[in-house]
């Protein structure tokens, strides 16, 4: 391979990785824009949710590197799974939003926060004390497919997460521009005061924040599983800090901005280790999110100026 | 234990009626006074933190309670950042890690350069020893003293914490949150990816006990407890002597609303960066004790759950609460390392006593993360203030405290607003040509007024008009795009807000802006924050110097508040929060007046107000422009523009559409038409 | 100051602490017992791993007190846990607070642990002091045992801190003289997976195979909590070496496997004794793991009669496969029990420090072979074991014994 084969595949990979992350990213930033809160039970969210896919997938049959179906079967049981850990992701959000957070409505300061610390090691611990603490060898219905194109190698798996990633964001913007629900997020991310005076009923708009976030979380849980044929009780962490990190580098309450954040991520994260080395990942990252907030304060796609007014 | 939060000087200031009611119930403590009664109080504490270790020999005990000291130093540190300050540092650990390794790298074999004659004022010194090298050549052994660390690590760990602070305090609370979570990361990683002096993730050897005239203090943990004790008294005093001081007031006052400390004159960056370097030298100080304690470390000793626990170890204890994030830290590291086996010991053996198969082998500790998620989720939901709360309960109301006597006629005296009257004329307040634009909404276009020495000038027009942006303009909230302020012959636009309030401008909001969770003396003396000196030696210190500017700003705030009568006397301990909407008015006014303005702005100060109210706030304000201030003020009710004003300035859309006396504007036909013909309330 | 404290401790002691002390060593008197401390990290990251190391010591204690106890002694556990919520994982401040609590128990006699030489680090010294013997099954790191460092980690002089694990010292060079002598590898690339122990044995590889003259092409870290490898993978295959070594543990070595496979598919891979065991097999599956080289620090397993019926008892018992830590803390067991069992035939009374010379001289025969000490703690046999996963369908894919093939020793250094 050349240098620039590499890079090449580099950014390949990057933007695999930069797909997950924009899914997770978008459900810190849905509920960002709305509450204004930073939500760490997502990191946990998603990680329940990765078990969530799995434990769907082995309902059908499917574990481990055994089974590999194609066709039909292959997309009625990807569907299943999908549709299964997205709606359960959904509703693990919309409890956490209804038991932990709705109480907290209209307290200032960091309570909300704090408590989705909270919600966050609760996830993380109960599924550490119930399934352990092993990797899962999650199941792999996908045939190996690769195509070379150049120098560069593409598999089936990427061609997957980019079109799910594109189906799902595609479908998000046309929920929050077309329909009556969506357009109610929007103007409550605007004003929620004004918003709420015009009749629009600000918890149902939070719930569905919730719902849509924590479901795309799940949509990103199943496809990391069968991505990278692995789960276990620590993928929240680093895959949910990257995520937070990407919603903030694209302006954090922006949707395209998560989205464009999640890729920059994902390929700052491969082309960084590639150039200068893996062990200074996290280094770089968090270099270049204090770079460009220190020059754009909002983000890259920000909309108002992040100091309190 | 919320005794022992209060300034010594403040107790007198509590109503009896409070006091009388636990006479009935708890005759004996309450009989002593509250001040002997919370020194009494700190001194049985310490009293039994040191005998501890004399009571309950065990070695490991006494361990976990030299760990849980580390982790109440740790937390009393971000509690300045997060509790004082309200700058949520969710990389608190890195350092911890800093103060660490600094004390790692100077007292143990990691580091050996060669010797040379470099070295040789520091053998001197007896910083360095000089040891046979494995290559033949002699090495350098770094010996630095433990005592000389603790504050050398407390001050590098504070140079880390400007250094980082200083780009990113900008931001507003959840960016920081996440860039202080990002320097978290980082800290370990630098700190495992730099072998040569940390010995990366293998774990520093031999790091030096520390050493007391000659005496190691080895392996046994009695010596670093009482180290620690030291240590956290010392942090408890800093941080009570801080919280009661200028500086403590106002990082309160930027935790509760950034804006209204800046226009009160508060210097936000250098507050912020300041409780930035203090609660980092905290942690870089215990970093050096824990480490010279272990005599060992690892980058995995400083990750991201470390910085979460000690916030749960605050939230638990009360955010804020000096006393109660030290609880909070001894309970939860205390529960873990101590009492938690013997609490599952105990559970085993009544699970055999009544046969419960589950009971039996109940594991607490490895369930003790989710114990720790738990609290922090209930403590949010039930009780947020924590154990301790850091706010004290309010002093109830008398009867006759709470019935408001009406004064008419202006303030009675005002020996306490000393407004330099000035032999000058002409104008204060210069403004010419300003424009302000948000986006592409003009808010000001080319607007120009003039406020001539002790004049009062009232500024109308229909809401949406511009007055209030014209007020922020001047008090540099708003950057204006154009045009000029002109302040006693010096321009302003530009400066920052606290450095205008410097220049005597003085301002209320139209929508209020108190600082809601201090009490209403607390945010009068906020207001006198540029016109105090005292810094952080004085406070820490208490020099007679401070101690006398202190008593003198609390003796002229209480009678900045004497000035409305009994409204704010009675209610000086009470949060602002609680007060009625009248009296959050009156003190926003008596805030302004404590910062000794040339130039007060008054928006909309009548707001809310009823008319036998409002009459008597027109005539306060009457007396303090006869006392010699001057006045700008944006009102709505015409009667007391009549009233007070000498000119009148209306703006529309703006722009200024008509000036000049009341009666003339009044009947001026634009202003009928933009202003009057729309608005039923000004007739 | 050094006056004052005598004074405080010992008025405190016979104050109070006699009392208790007193009491227990009534108690102790009517039924004979002793206890053996177990300090590993069961709360945080490395939870899983330390309840297998328990498992398999407490299969050993657990058919010792089946038999009646040893020596005419029962043997109680004391068990601590040494990883915290405050840390998310092995925590040495906890570590040294156990330390003390094993050694403030007279009724103590030996402890099992750490798992992490973290941990052991900072619980060495204290042990010295309290002339208490300690086994570790898993921790490496040379440091500890080194006479070099004996002032720090053994100031009371004895060694305290045994091992039934080779350091990082052999493991990581013998294999680097394995790829050079037996494998004809030229080209290597390093990684570790940024903990104590797989940067130790990935720094000792490097070292060695830098003097045996094959050609480190380079050395990386991955993060053990980061899923995605694919970035070193392809930055391999660029480089196109032949043969990869990871020094680390299974939580990042499963998903190194994993992405390791058939895109960089003629390269030779192999690890330590961390890709030796069940979480390989069972987190990475076949085929993914097939033809992966795992050293354990011990003759063949396979060769000994009494390595089957071990595995049956603990998957039987614990429903899981043991891995190869659960084999040395059962060994580690084992040279207590021993140790304990010599004393008492002996008529001495079972002591610490009686149990710490007994642990010293020991003969053990174990799962590994012979285990007997060196003066500073290290285990003497040194064998390192290669082994190659090579699938075997009659058995199921997890079974260590018969998915692991013994491929032969790797050589020491001369």
């Amino acid at each position: 391979m050349t240098e620039t084969g590499v890079l090449l595949q580099q950014v390949v990979n990057g933007l695999s990785l930069g797909a997950m992350y924009a899914l997770l990213a978008i459900g810190f930033t849905l509920v960002y824009g709305i509450l204004e809160l930073i939500n760490f039970a997502h990191f946990n969210v998603f990680m329940v949710a990765s078990f969530i896919g799995m434990w769907a997938l082995q309902l059908l049959g499917i574990s481990g590197q055994s089974r590999v179906l194609t066709g039909l079967a292959l997309a009625g049981s990807l569907g299943f799974a999908f549709v299964v850990t997205m709606a359960a992701a959904g509703v693990i959000g919309v409890v956490i939003e209804r038991v932990s957070l709705r109480p907290l409505r209209g307290v200032g300061g960091t309570a909300g926060m704090i408590t989705t610390i909270g919600v966050s090691y609760i996830l993380f611990n109960v599924i550490l004390l119930t399934v352990g603490a092993g990797s899962e060898n999650y199941p792999n219905p996908l045939p190996v497919h690769r195509w070379q194109l150049g120098q560069v190698v593409v598999e089936l798996k990427e061609v997957l997460i980019w079109a799910v990633s594109l189906i799902l964001m595609a479908g998000l913007h046309i929920f929050v521009s077309r329909t009556r629900l969506g357009k109610a997020m929007r103007a409550t991310a605007q004003d929620a005061e004004a918003a709420r005076m015009m009749g629009v009923d600000v918890d149902r708009v939070v719930v569905t924040a919730f719902f849509l976030g924590s479901a795309l979380a799940g949509a990103a849980a199943l496809i990391f599983g069968l991505y990278y044929n692995y789960t276990s009780f620590i993928i929240g962490y680093t895959a949910g800090l990257r995520a937070l990190t990407a919603a903030v580098l694209g302006g954090i309450g922006s949707i395209p901005g998560a989205m464009v954040g999640g890729l920059l991520i994902g390929l700052i994260e491969t082309l960084g280790g590639q150039l200068i080395a893996v062990r200074w990942t996290d280094v770089i990252i968090f270099s270049i999110l204090v770079l460009v907030l220190v020059f754009v304060p909002a983000g890259l796609f920000g909309r108002a100026a992040p100091t309190k007014s | 234990m919320a005794e022992l939060e209060e300034s010594p000087a403040s107790a007198p200031a509590r109503p009896m009626s409070g006091s009388r009611l636990r006479v009935a119930t708890l005759p004996l403590v309450a009989r002593i006074p509250p001040r002997v009664r919370s020194r009494l109080a700190v001194g049985l504490l310490a009293l039994a933190a040191l005998l501890f270790p004399l009571l309950h020999a065990n070695d490991a005990d006494i361990d976990s309670a030299a760990n849980a000291l580390a982790f109440a130093a740790l937390a009393l540190g971000l509690n300045i950042v997060v509790g004082f300050a309200g700058l949520l540092d969710l990389g608190y650990a890195a350092f911890f890690a800093i103060g660490a390794y600094a004390y790692g790298a100077a007292a143990s074999f990691q580091l050996q350069p060669e010797w040379s004659s470099f070295w040789e004022p520091f053998h001197w010194l007896d910083l360095v020893a000089r040891l046979p090298g494995p290559a033949g050549g002699d090495v350098v052994h770094f010996q630095v003293s433990f005592w000389l660390m603790l504050p050398i690590s407390a001050a590098l760990a504070a140079l880390f914490g400007v250094l980082f602070g200083a780009p990113t305090l900008r931001l507003k609370g959840d960016y920081l949150a996440i860039v202080t979570l990002g320097f978290g990361e980082i800290v370990p990683i630098v700190a495992r990816n730099m072998p040569a002096v940390t010995n990366g993730a293998m774990g520093l050897n031999g790091v030096a006990a520390p050493q007391l005239f000659g005496y190691s203090f080895g392996i046994s943990a009695t010596p670093y407890y009482y180290v620690g004790v030291g240590l956290v008294a010392l942090l408890i005093v800093t941080s009570l002597r801080l919280k009661e001081s200028r500086i403590g007031r106002a990082w309160m006052a930027i935790r509760e609303d950034e804006i209204a400390a800046a226009a009160m004159g508060v210097n936000r960056v250098r507050y912020k960066l300041l409780a930035f370097a203090i609660g980092a030298a905290f942690a870089g100080a215990t970093g050096t004790f824990y480490v010279a304690k272990l005599q060992t470390a690892t980058p995995e000793m400083f990750m991201f759950p470390v910085s979460v626990m000690v916030l749960v170890m605050i939230v638990f204890g009360g955010i804020g609460s000096v006393w109660g994030v030290v609880v909070g830290a001894l309970l939860l590291q205390m529960l873990q390392s101590w009492f938690l086996e013997d609490l599952s010991q105990w559970l085993h053996g009544l699970g055999r006593l009544i046969d419960v198969a589950w009971l039996r082998h109940v594991e607490l500790a490895s369930s003790i993360e989710l114990i720790f998620g738990v609290i922090l989720v209930v403590m949010m939901l039930y009780r947020r203030q924590g154990l301790i709360p850091a706010t004290r309960p309010m002093p109830a109301l008398s009867l006759d405290q709470q019935a408001a006597q009406i004064q008419r006629g202006g303030f009675a005296t005002l020996p306490v607003i000393s407004p330099q009257p000035s032999p000058e004329t002409g104008s204060l307040l210069a403004i010419s040509g300003l424009t302000v634009s948000f986006g592409g909404l003009v808010a000001l276009r080319e607007v120009g007024l003039v406020v001539p020495r002790h004049g009062v000038v009232a500024v109308i027009g229909p809401n949406g008009s511009g007055k209030s942006t014209l007020f922020n303009a001047v008090t540099g909230l708003v950057t204006p795009d154009r045009g000029s302020v002109v302040m006693a012959g010096r321009e302003i636009v530009g400066l920052p807000p606290h450095r205008v309030l410097e220049c005597g401008i003085a301002r209320t909001f139209q929508n209020l802006r108190l600082f809601p969770n201090l009490t209403v003396l607390e945010n009068v003396m906020i207001g006198m924050h540029a016109r105090l000196a005292s810094g952080a030696a004085g406070a820490l210190l208490r020099l007679p110097r401070t101690r006398r500017e202190e008593e003198e700003a609390r003796e002229r705030a209480l009678a900045i508040l004497a000035l409305f009568g009994n409204r704010l006397v009675p209610r000086a301990e009470h949060l602002a929060s609680s007060l009625s909407y009248a009296n959050r008015r009156r003190t926003e006014i008596a805030r302004a007046l404590a910062s000794n303005p040339t130039l007060l702005l008054l928006d909309e100060p009548t707001a809310g107000m009823n008319p036998a109210e409002t009459l008597e706030l027109a005539e306060q304000i009457k007396s303090l422009n006869n006392s010699g201030l001057t006045i700008v003020l944006i009102e709505h009710k015409l009667d007391v523009v009549v009233s007070l004003a000498d000119q009148v300035v209306v703006l529309d859309h703006g722009e200024k559409i008509a000036e000049g006396r009341p009666e003339t504007v009044r009947n001026d036909e634009e202003v009928i038409r933009a202003y009057l013909g729309r608005s039923a309330a000004f007739a | 100051m050094l006056s004052r404290r005598a004074i405080i401790l010992s008025l405190s002691s016979a104050a109070f602490a006699g009392v208790f002390v007193g009491a227990r060593g009534r108690l102790l008197a009517a039924d004979k017992s002793v206890t053996i401390g177990i300090n590993l990290p069961f709360t945080g990251a490395d939870a899983h791993d330390a309840e297998l190391i328990k498992d398999g010591a407490m299969l050993a204690i657990d058919e010792a007190s089946a038999a009646g106890g040893v020596g005419g002694y029962k043997i109680e556990v004391m068990q601590l846990d040494d990883g915290t919520a405050t840390a998310g994982q092995y925590d040495p401040a906890q570590a040294a607070t156990n330390a003390r609590k094993m050694v403030g128990d007279d009724s103590v006699v030996a402890a099992i642990g750490p798992q992490m030489s973290g941990s052991g680090k900072a619980m060495s010294p204290i042990l010295s002091q309290g002339g208490l013997a300690t086994i570790t099954p898993s921790s490496t790191n040379p440091d500890i045992t080194n006479p070099k460092f004996a002032a720090q980690y053994r100031p009371g002089g004895k060694a305290i801190y045994f091992r039934t694990v080779t350091t990082d010292a052999y493991q990581g060079p013998n294999m680097a003289n394995y790829f050079a002598d037996t494998l004809k590898v030229k080209s290597v690339y390093v990684l570790d997976d940024s903990g104590a122990y797989g940067v130790g044995l990935a720094n000792a590889f490097e070292a060695q195979a830098k003097k045996r003259g094959i050609n480190v092409l380079g050395h990386d870290q991955l993060n053990p909590k980061e899923a995605d490898y694919t970035t070193t993978r392809t930055k391999i295959k660029q480089l196109n070496p032949d043969a990869i070594y990871y020094g680390g543990v299974a939580q990042a070595g499963v998903k190194l496997v994993k992405q390791a496979y058939d895109i960089i598919p003629n390269v030779i891979k192999a690890g330590g004794d961390g890709v030796y065991g069940a979480e390989i097999l069972k987190g990475a599956g076949f085929p993914a793991a097939q033809g992966w080289y795992a050293t354990i620090a011990a003759p063949n397993v396979l060769e000994n009669p009494d390595a089957a019926p071990f595995i049956e008892h603990f998957v039987k018992k614990y429903g899981q496969q043991p891995d190869n830590y659960s084999i040395t803390a059962y060994d580690a067991a084992l040279v207590i029990l021993d140790a304990i069992k010599r004393v008492a035939a002996s008529g001495k009374e079972v002591t610490r420090a009686a149990v710490r010379d007994a642990i010293q001289n020991s003969h053990v025969k174990t799962l590994q072979g012979e285990v007997s000490f060196d003066a500073n703690g290290d285990i003497e046999n040194r064998v390192i074991s290669v082994f190659q996963i090579t699938h075997n369908d009659k058995y199921p894919s997890d079974d260590v014994l018969h998915q692991y093939k013994y491929v032969g020793v790797a050589p020491a250094s001369s």
